[in-house]
C-alpha cells in the first residue's frame, strides 16, 4: 500500500484534492467506493454517470445537491408527523428509512445518522417518539451545518436528557448523566471535579409532559470551575467551553474519520492536525466532510473497504442497486435485530461498529436479509433482479458482481438473476463499505 | 440406526448431511468451536414468583395460616427435606432434586430491593441496586468479555419471543433473538474464502464461521428434537439445546417465562391455576431439557439458573392471590450442580414488609457463575467482589 504509507507519512497529500492520472486511475471501484460512503449506494446509472463525470464533480452533487431538498424535506417533515402513541418509535425509524432510500441528498442522511450514533439518543430509554422525533429534526437541521449550533440544540434536548438518565437535575442533587456524555462524547473522558462542576451549570432543567423546561429556583446560579475557568456557567456555557478545549474538535475530526475513511487504523495525530485546526475554527461540518471525502487518501487503499458496513447501509445498497422501493417498517426491525436500531443505540456510547457488526448470528441474519431482498416479500413486494440486470444490459452474472462489488472477477453463478445476485452479495467483500 | 450422540461425531454427521458439500461439512467440523467449553443458561421468571408456593414449608403453620386459600398440602407436594417440598406439579424438579443434579438456593435478592417490577428486574438485569445503573445488563457486560471479533465467536444469544430484556444489553457485541433455531441458517450458496487483508480476512472468518455453524445445525434440525412437552418454554430450551449440540459456540443463552402478554407470574388475584400451570412448565420443560442433554453427556456442560424479579407476600390478599415481596429461591440445575438446599428458608415469622428476608444477595449467585462458571471476572463484570455460594461442584 503504497500509497497508505505516503498518506501516514504527509498530511499535505493526503488531504490535497484527488486528480485522476495514469497511477490513480478513477475507476468503477472508486465510483462504487464513494456511493457507499457518501451515501447509501447507487444504481447503476449511477455509478456509469459518475465514472463519466469524473470524482470532483460527483462530489459536487453529493456535497451540494442541485435539486430541491428542503420541500423533499418538508414533504417528509410532514409525512412523518406524528407519531402518536408510536411508543417504540416504529413508525420514526421507518420514515426515517424511507427518506435515506428517497432523498435528493443522502449525504445529509448519512450526517444525520453520524450524529444520531455520537449522541446515543435511545428511544428504549426516552421512551418518547415525539421526543425523538424533535431530537432527529434537530440533527438533521445541523448535520452538515455548524457543529456550535448543533451541540447548542443538544444541550436543551428533551431526548436527549432523558437518554442520559437526566429527567430531574435539582440544585440540591446535581444529576451527571447529560454533561458526562457531553465531555466523554467530546473529550474522551469527564474529570471528576469537571464532572461535578458541569452538573451543577445543567441544575434546573426538568423534563415535564415530555418537555425539557427550565425552573428558574432549581439552578444553581453560583460560580463554577470548570476547565480552570471560574463562572456563573450554565449548561448552554459548559457547551462553548467543550468546544473550545483542544481535545473536542480532535476527537469530532477522529470519530469522522472513522465513519468516512478507515475504521482500521487509528490515524496518527499529525495527519489529522490540519483538519482538527480547520474544524476548531468555526466546526463547519459540511467543509471538514468536503476535505475529507475529496481527498486523495480517500481515494486511496487506505480507505478502500477500510470499514464495515452497518446494516442500515447493508440494506440500502441492496435495495439501491435494485432501483427498488422497500417497506421500511419490517426492514427496521431486521435492521434491529442484526443490531442496529435505529433512534436506539444499545448505550451512550452508540453502535461500537466496525468488526462488532459480524458474527456468526449477524452474518447469517445479513445472508437472509441479502436473499429475502432479492424475492417478492415483506420487505420488497416485487423484487426482480433480472429486469435489473435486463435493463442495464448485461449478463447477470457479471453484472450483479460490478453492480455490488465492482469487481467482475468475483462474477458467481449462472443466468439466473437471483442467484447470480445472491453470489455477489454473500461474497465476504460486500460485508465492507 | 444412528444415536443422536453420534451425530456429534464427524462421520455420522457426514452421513447424514445430504445436501451439504462434503468439503464444507468436513471443514465446518475442523472449525466448530472447543466442545468442552461450559455454557450458562439464565432463565427469567416474569411477574414475581411465588417462591413459597414452588418451595413449600409444609411443617410450618405460619405458612398454613399465612395461606388460607392458596396453601398446597404435605401429601401431594414432593417432599424434599423434613420441612420443605415442592410444588404438586413439580415432580420433574422433585427428581432432579433427588439426582443431586436441581440446587435451590433460598432466600435470594437485595436488601435494597425495589418492590415495583421495572425497578426491580432492571436490578437484576443491571445486577445493581442503584438506579440507574450501569448502560449495560449483566450477561450483556459478560457477553462483551468473552467476544473475540478476530475468532468471529457468538458470545451469546436470547431465545424468547418478547423483546430482549436489559440484562442482554451490551456495549460491543450483538446478541441475536432467536425465535426458531433456523434463524441462524444461512441460505445455500453463500461464499467462502480465506486471507486477505485484515477487514477483508475478519468479514471472511465470519462468513465462513456462520456457513459452518449453519452447516452442523442443519444436521442437527434433521436429527430430531428430543422429546420435550408442548410449553412454549419446552420449545425455548430445545432450541438452546440444538444449539448447544451443534457446536455454535454460545456460552451464555438467556430466556423466559412469563413475560409477554397475560398468564404471567405476578398473580395479585386467582393466583392458584395459573401458578399451578406455570410450576408445571418451569419443572416440566427443564427437566425435559436436562433429561435431552444428559442423553448426549452434555449436561455436565451445562448450569441453568433461574431468576425472578422478586418474591411474593407472604399473606395471601383476600382477592385468592399474593403481592409483590422480596426474597425468592433461585434454581441451579447442572450436570456439575451441587444438588440440595443451599442456605436456610427464610423464617415465616420475621419479615420485611410481609416478604421473607433475604440472607443471599443476588450478586452472589452471579459471581458464583461467572467465576467459577464461566471463569470470566466477576469483579469487572459486577463491579466489585462478591463471595461465592456453594451449588457447583469442582
Amino acid at each position: 500500500m503504497a500509497d497508505a504509507d505516503k498518506a501516514a507519512l504527509d498530511p499535505q497529500w493526503a488531504w490535497a484534492r484527488y486528480a485522476p492520472d495514469a497511477r490513480r486511475p478513477w475507476t468503477l471501484a472508486l465510483t462504487g467506493h464513494l456511493f457507499r460512503r457518501a451515501a447509501f449506494g447507487a444504481s447503476w446509472p449511477q455509478l456509469q454517470r459518475a465514472l463519466a463525470e469524473g470524482p470532483q464533480k460527483t462530489l459536487d452533487g453529493l456535497l451540494r445537491p442541485t435539486a430541491d431538498v428542503a420541500a423533499f424535506n418538508q414533504q417528509f417533515d410532514h409525512y412523518e408527523t406524528p407519531p402518536g402513541d408510536d411508543r417504540n418509535a416504529a413508525e420514526l425509524r421507518a420514515w426515517w428509512l424511507q427518506r435515506m432510500l428517497r432523498t435528493p441528498h443522502p449525504l445529509h442522511e448519512k450526517m444525520t445518522l453520524f450524529w444520531s450514533g455520537h449522541c446515543a439518543a435511545s428511544n428504549a430509554r426516552a421512551d418518547s417518539a415525539p421526543a425523538m422525533q424533535r431530537h432527529l429534526q434537530l440533527l438533521r437541521r445541523h448535520a452538515l451545518g455548524d457543529y456550535r449550533a448543533l451541540l447548542a440544540g443538544l444541550v436543551r434536548d428533551t431526548a436527549l436528557f432523558a437518554t442520559h438518565n437526566a429527567k430531574a437535575n435539582r440544585k440540591a442533587q446535581p444529576n451527571p448523566g447529560l454533561p458526562r456524555w457531553l465531555l466523554e462524547a467530546h473529550l474522551g473522558a469527564a474529570a471528576a471535579p469537571d464532572l461535578n462542576e458541569a452538573a451543577r451549570a445543567f441544575t434546573g432543567w426538568f423534563i415535564y409532559n415530555d418537555e425539557l423546561r427550565f425552573i428558574e429556583r432549581e439552578h444553581d446560579a453560583g460560580a463554577k470551575k470548570i476547565f480552570g475557568r471560574t463562572g456563573n456557567f450554565d449548561g448552554d456555557e459548559v457547551a462553548r467551553l467543550v468546544l473550545e478545549q483542544p481535545a473536542a474538535a480532535a476527537t469530532l475530526v477522529r470519530k469522522l474519520y472513522r465513519w468516512l475513511i478507515s475504521e482500521t487504523a487509528a490515524p496518527a495525530e499529525e495527519l489529522l492536525a490540519p483538519l482538527v485546526a480547520a474544524y476548531a475554527q468555526n466546526y463547519d461540518t459540511l467543509a471538514l466532510v468536503e476535505t475529507m471525502l475529496r481527498s486523495n487518501l480517500f481515494f486511496s487503499p487506505a480507505a478502500y473497504r477500510q470499514r464495515v458496513k452497518n446494516p442500515v447501509e447493508y440494506a440500502l445498497v441492496i435495495i439501491m442497486g435494485l432501483e427498488s422501493s422497500a417497506a421500511t417498517q419490517p426492514l427496521a426491525n431486521a435492521l434491529a435485530n442484526l443490531g442496529q436500531n435505529l433512534l436506539s443505540p444499545p448505550t451512550s456510547k452508540g453502535w461500537s461498529g466496525g468488526r462488532d457488526w459480524l458474527n456468526p448470528a449477524t452474518v447469517a441474519g445479513r445472508l437472509k436479509l441479502a436473499e429475502a431482498l432479492l424475492r417478492d416479500g415483506p420487505f420488497i413486494e416485487s423484487s426482480n433482479p433480472a429486469a435489473v440486470a435486463q435493463k442495464n444490459g448485461q449478463p447477470a452474472a457479471a453484472f450483479f458482481a460490478q453492480l455490488y462489488l465492482q469487481d467482475e472477477t468475483l462474477a458467481r453463478g449462472d443466468s439466473d438473476a437471483r442467484r447470480a445476485a445472491f453470489a455477489a452479495l454473500s461474497q465476504p467483500e460486500f460485508q465492507l463499505a | 440406526m444412528t444415536t443422536r450422540r453420534e451425530f456429534l461425531k464427524v462421520g455420522a454427521l457426514l452421513s447424514l448431511a445430504a445436501g451439504v458439500p462434503r468439503l464444507l461439512v468436513r471443514s465446518a467440523l475442523a472449525a466448530a468451536p472447543a466442545q468442552d467449553q461450559t455454557i450458562l443458561v439464565v432463565l427469567q421468571l416474569s411477574g414475581g414468583n411465588d417462591g413459597l408456593n414452588t418451595v413449600i414449608p409444609f411443617a410450618d403453620d405460619l405458612y398454613h395460616k399465612s395461606r388460607p386459600t392458596l396453601r398446597q398440602v404435605a401429601a401431594k407436594a414432593h417432599r424434599i427435606s423434613d420441612q420443605l417440598a415442592f410444588h404438586p406439579r413439580m415432580d420433574g424438579f422433585a427428581r432432579l432434586f433427588s439426582e443431586g443434579m436441581l440446587a435451590v438456593v433460598q432466600g435470594v435478592g437485595c436488601a435494597k430491593s425495589d418492590r415495583n417490577h421495572p425497578g426491580a428486574m432492571h436490578m437484576w438485569h443491571t445486577a445493581d441496586p442503584q438506579p440507574p445503573g450501569p448502560p449495560t445488563g449483566w450477561l450483556g457486560r459478560a457477553a462483551d468479555q468473552l467476544w473475540q471479533p478476530a475468532a468471529a465467536n457468538l458470545p451469546a444469544a436470547f431465545i424468547g419471543a418478547i423483546p430482549q430484556p436489559f440484562a442482554a444489553n451490551a456495549e460491543r457485541v450483538i446478541i441475536p433473538t432467536v425465535r426458531n433455531a433456523r434463524d441462524l441458517l444461512c441460505p445455500a450458496g453463500a461464499a467462502t474464502a480465506a486471507g486477505g487483508e485484515p477487514l477483508l480476512a475478519c468479514a471472511r472468518r465470519a462468513t465462513a464461521a456462520a456457513t459452518a455453524t449453519s452447516a452442523r445445525l442443519d444436521t442437527v434440525l434433521r436429527s430430531g428434537g428430543g422429546d420435550y412437552p408442548q410449553f412454549r418454554l419446552a420449545d425455548e430450551l430445545r432450541i438452546i439445546a440444538q444449539l448447544i449440540r451443534a457446536g455454535t459456540g454460545i456460552r451464555i443463552y438467556f430466556t423466559e417465562l412469563g413475560g409477554g402478554g397475560i398468564g404471567g407470574f405476578d398473580n395479585h388475584a386467582g393466583q392458584l391455576g395459573n401458578h399451578c400451570s406455570l410450576l408445571e412448565q418451569l419443572s416440566a420443560s427443564i427437566t425435559a431439557f436436562a433429561r435431552d442433554l444428559q442423553r448426549d453427556g452434555l449436561l455436565d456442560r451445562v448450569v441453568l439458573m433461574t431468576f425472578s424479579e422478586f418474591g411474593r407476600t407472604v399473606h395471601e390478599n383476600g382477592r385468592r392471590g399474593t403481592n409483590h415481596g422480596a426474597a425468592q429461591p433461585v434454581f441451579v440445575v447442572g450436570g456439575k450442580v451441587k444438588g440440595g438446599l443451599v442456605g436456610a428458608h427464610p423464617s415465616l415469622a420475621d419479615l420485611d414488609q410481609d416478604g421473607q428476608k433475604v440472607h443471599t444477595d443476588f450478586r452472589c449467585v452471579y459471581a458464583t457463575l461467572l467465576d467459577h462458571w464461566l471463569g470470566l471476572e466477576s469483579r469487572a463484570i459486577l463491579g466489585a467482589a462478591h463471595p461465592p455460594v456453594d451449588f457447583l461442584r469442582t
